[in-house]
């Protein structure tokens, strides 16, 4: 299964795109999905301590699992005002 | 009580003329303005460029100031904020907020920014200028 995390600011700066595409083997949990994201995509790591996910435009909890057909954001630091 | 939540295109106009005085019980409107300054970080500016990850950002604007303006009592809470490019001088976020006093008024505006700033999805880049 594929999952797609839509990315901005920073983290779209850092690895030079606006989505990160994971291969993940089952539904998983926002803090499973950062695992790989860490592992997969370096230059996010800086980055990841202080993000949040974003599932189907709310936060979500680190234990909420994720399904391939959510929208799934990394949200960084925020610079909005 | 009314809220008020626009993401618009580049930088805001005027303030519009009806942004105000919900009713006869409003006794005091306070107005903020985030005008994009010329320098950061040192290095001269010459805009910058506004992110908005929608429809996110506004559900969570209206939610902040729906809970804001129910915590504080208020009359109106107005929310204006650019996305694209604003350049030097110009506003790119605006944000009134109406109650019967000021105390409700002044600490629903510190209350919202904070949270605004703190889980909002916008972003800005600075644009430099052309050498």
């Amino acid at each position: 299964m594929r999952v797609t995390v839509l990315l901005f600011g920073s983290e779209a700066t850092a690895v030079g795109r606006d989505s990160v595409t994971v291969e993940i083997s089952g539904p998983i949990t926002g803090a499973e999905l950062r695992e790989h994201l860490n592992e997969h995509w370096p230059a996010l790591r800086p980055m990841l301590p202080s993000a949040r996910f974003a599932v189907n435009h709310a936060f979500a909890a680190p234990d909420q699992v994720i399904r391939a057909t959510d929208e799934i954001a990394l949200i960084g630091l925020v610079g909005g005002g | 009580m009314t809220i008020d939540i626009a993401i618009v295109d580049g930088p805001l106009g005027p303030v519009p003329a009806t942004a105000t005085r919900e009713s006869h019980e409003t006794g005091a409107a306070v107005m903020f303005e985030g005008i994009v300054r010329a320098q950061e970080d040192g290095r001269q500016l010459a805009a910058l460029d506004y992110q908005a990850y929608r429809p996110m950002a506004d559900r969570l604007l209206r939610e902040i100031g729906e809970r804001i303006a129910h915590k504080h009592g208020l009359d109106r809470l107005s929310v204006w904020h650019s996305r694209g490019r604003v350049s030097v001088g110009e506003v790119s976020f605006r944000l009134i907020v109406e109650s019967s006093h000021r105390h409700e008024s002044i600490n629903a505006m510190n209350e919202f920014i904070d949270l605004l700033k703190r889980d909002v999805p916008i972003w800005k880049r600075p644009v430099w200028p052309e050498r």
